[in-house]
């Protein structure tokens, strides 16, 4: 198989860095699908900005050894004209849309290839039709769910007909369905010779026969770990002894001008975990923001107990705009007038080392955890989380549990919308699933 | 609609709007441009806020005029002259000469409001000339950025309030407006870098789609070309009434040649469909 990539003793350092985020890495890339793993910020996503020459070309700072991508080098080669072959998905999808429309976002990539315009129409239908989308061609993007919305992206990329896809965390927000149709369309690539990489922290969902692996570890390669056919075991919770009725829904209608969920009757109790999933798209956002007192209900009544919410945004960067790390969780107790301190809860979270860090330096997943942290420090009586595992790894999930568990155990109520099924399962008292507008008990067991 | 189609409507009310001073002109004109506006926008546009913005900018106009313009008979009130720039006389020819700028002013802020509420960002990319697609394309994306804004402050307000943050005076806001400008920075940054990673700029772009004409676009193009000649035929022959309210307040005089070719920037309303 030729080789797509080749890199030798590569190192790099972000500007102002004081260490290199990645470090004299060695390994050949050729056809097939090739898995990236390794913990929240040990450097996947600077590999794959690596391997498209969005680093050092567009990033900055230092780069050192060689490194090779379909023969150019990368040093002395643009990222534009690496995209004429080399594809990615980002992390935040949302933050890589140019236009507004399902459409015309998919045909950007193709139009600045100067391909003719029948031939972007039928690579924009062809991405649609695999990643299961083609009903939302029409849409605008700013009306898609998050999952809808990493569906779009990866039919962005796969539009572009690369010899080189490089996928970060592309499966975070998928529905298990979205997962499978990564799965084939990876699979379809690399029967055909092509590359794809894919930094995942739940590989098991784009795992294949014959992928290849490659564990990262504080900008160094490592031996890779052994295969997961699915997600690490999670410690049990303790207690799940339930209490008093926190919130209770009764044939409520959700939406923002047309229902997306109806006659939905579902309650939390005290120390309860309860677990929304479902398809993307399908309303689990708007059910758990209707919950939290965000948004109103349609039509039914809604039953929310005195005390504090904790929330949890699908998008939770946003939030952080202190100076540090600790300065955000001190805002919070600041805010709510709070009697306790940072300290436990970044010890919790295994952040007290990133505590004088500024938030948005951090990697996704570091941001996740401190975006839990800023919002679940103290005791709040209730707690609604939305995708709480976007970008964990399997530590960071462990972390949530054992952070829920203790929660509980204090009396909170907590609500959970997420597309992990699997981890729904492992941390849910109830899981139910919201489909088609309907909300009922999920049958579905844990992995 | 077509977006050069509407470009020579917007073009067409920019001149008549400013090629004079004459109120009744500048009424129609605004009229126009507001009930095609609200006739032709995407079904999923809002119209309050654009709507409120330009009644604060005309409002401010008014009054700045009423404030430092000093000239006119008619006093309403007379400030101490040691006020700075403040002091003298209030008059209600100040007033409503603010008025008539304030017109041409809203005017002018509602039709480039309709060119990016009625047509999309990729549609106005789509029917520039080859030369300026990747500028055009350039700009489409930054368009989208205004939106994200206003998303990402709702969203960070949201969350902020439920950590315990309430509004207290002005600089209690900056809880929410640090974060969402950050955001906003945060996501045009790697905007730019998803584009570089999509091939922007690699070569020459072509276009999924091509803008189509249709019989109303024509009528609109037509009727707004029009005009424009038709105005500017009349701004040669000394045929548009120039109107000032010093030294004495006059009601403006009808002339029909500058009212009809306003009455024609309502054409893409009659053209609908």
């Amino acid at each position: 198989m030729a080789e797509l990539a080749r890199f030798e003793e590569f190192g790099y350092r972000y500007p102002e860095a004081a260490d290199a985020a990645l470090r004299a890495i060695s390994f050949e890339l050729a056809g097939g699908v090739t898995l990236i793993g390794g913990p929240s910020g040990s450097g996947k996503t600077t590999l794959l900005r690596s391997l498209n020459g969005l680093v050092p070309h567009f990033h900055g700072g230092q780069a050192w050894g060689r490194a090779s991508v379909l023969g150019a080098d990368l040093r002395t080669t643009s990222t534009r004209l690496l995209a004429r072959a080399v594809s990615m998905v980002f992390q935040e999808p949302e933050s890589q849309f140019v236009l507004a429309t399902v459409r015309r976002e998919v045909a950007f990539g193709p139009e600045n290839l100067g391909l003719p315009p029948l031939e972007i129409a039928q690579r924009v239908d062809c991405g649609l039709e695999t990643m299961g989308i083609p009903e939302l061609a029409e849409r605008r993007i700013a009306t898609l769910s998050g999952g809808q919305r990493q569906r779009v992206a990866l039919a962005a990329a796969l539009a572009m007909r690369p010899r080189l896809l490089l996928l970060d965390e592309p499966t975070s927000q998928l529905d298990d369905s979205g997962a499978d149709s990564l799965r084939l369309a990876c699979q379809g690539l690399a029967a055909q010779g092509l590359a794809v990489v894919i930094a995942e922290h739940r590989p098991w969902r784009v795992d294949m026969p014959g992928c290849h692996q490659l564990e990262l570890e504080q900008g160094s390669l490592a031996s890779p770990q052994v295969r997961r056919s699915g997600p690490p075991a999670l410690p049990a919770r303790r207690g799940r002894a339930t209490g008093a009725v926190a919130w209770e829904l009764n044939d409520l209608a959700v939406g923002h001008a047309e229902p997306v969920g109806t006659g939905i009757d579902l309650a939390g109790r005290e120390g309860e975990v309860v677990c929304l999933t479902g398809p993307n798209g399908s309303g689990k956002t708007t059910l758990l923001r209707t919950t939290a007192g965000l948004l109103r209900p349609l039509s039914g009544a809604l039953f929310r107990r005195p005390g504090r919410c904790a929330y949890l945004p699908q998008e939770p960067g946003g939030i952080l705009h202190q100076a540090t790390l600790l300065d955000e969780v001190r805002q919070t107790i600041r805010w709510l007038q709070l009697d306790c301190q940072p300290g436990p809860i970044l010890e919790e979270f295994e952040l007290s080392s990133l505590a004088d860090s500024d938030p948005r330096d951090l990697s996704t997943g570091q941001r996740q955890r401190a975006a839990l942290a800023a919002v679940l420090v103290g005791r709040p009586e209730m707690v609604f989380l939305d995708e709480p595992t976007r970008g964990a790894d399997p530590n960071s999930r462990a972390l949530l549990l054992k952070v829920l568990d203790r929660l509980t155990a204090q009396g909170s109520a907590v609500l959970v919308a997420t597309s992990d099924t699997q981890f729904a399962h492992q941390i849910g008292d109830r899981v139910m699933e919201l489909a088609g507008g309907h909300l009922r008990e999920s049958s579905e067991q844990a992995a | 609609m077509n977006p050069r189609a509407l470009a020579v409507w917007v073009a067409a009310v920019l001149l008549l709007s400013l090629g004079s001073e004459d109120p009744v002109c500048r009424v129609l004109t605004l009229g126009a441009a507001v009930v095609v506006l609200a006739v032709r926008r995407r079904h999923e546009v809002r119209l309050r806020p654009a709507l409120l913005a330009v009644g604060a900018a005309a409002a401010l106009t008014i009054l700045f005029n009423f404030l430092l313009s000093h000239t006119g008979q008619n006093i309403v009130v007379a400030l101490p002259g040691w006020l700075p720039a403040l002091g003298g006389p209030l008059t209600v020819e100040g007033a409503v000469y603010g008025f008539d700028i304030a017109l041409g002013l809203a005017a002018c802020l509602v039709a480039g409001i309709t060119l990016s509420l009625v047509v999309e960002p990729h549609q106005l990319v789509d029917s520039l000339p080859a030369a300026l697609s990747h500028t055009g394309a350039a700009v489409g994306a930054s368009l989208t950025l205004v939106p994200r804004l206003g998303h990402s402050f709702v969203a960070v307000r949201e969350a902020q309030q439920m950590r315990g943050w309430r509004p207290r005076g002005l600089r209690s806001w900056t809880a929410v407006l640090v974060p969402s400008v950050l955001t906003t920075i945060e996501g045009s940054v790697l905007m730019a870098e998803a584009m570089e990673a999509r091939a922007f700029g690699s070569g020459s772009r072509s276009a999924l789609a091509t803008s189509t004409w249709h019989p109303s676009d024509l009528l609109t193009a037509s009727a707004a070309g029009g005009a424009i000649v038709a105005f500017v035929l009349a701004l040669v022959l000394g045929q548009i009434p120039s109107w000032q309210p010093y030294p004495t307040l006059l009601l403006p005089a009808l002339n029909w040649w500058p009212a009809a070719c306003c009455l024609a920037l309502f054409a893409p309303v009659l053209a609908r469909g």
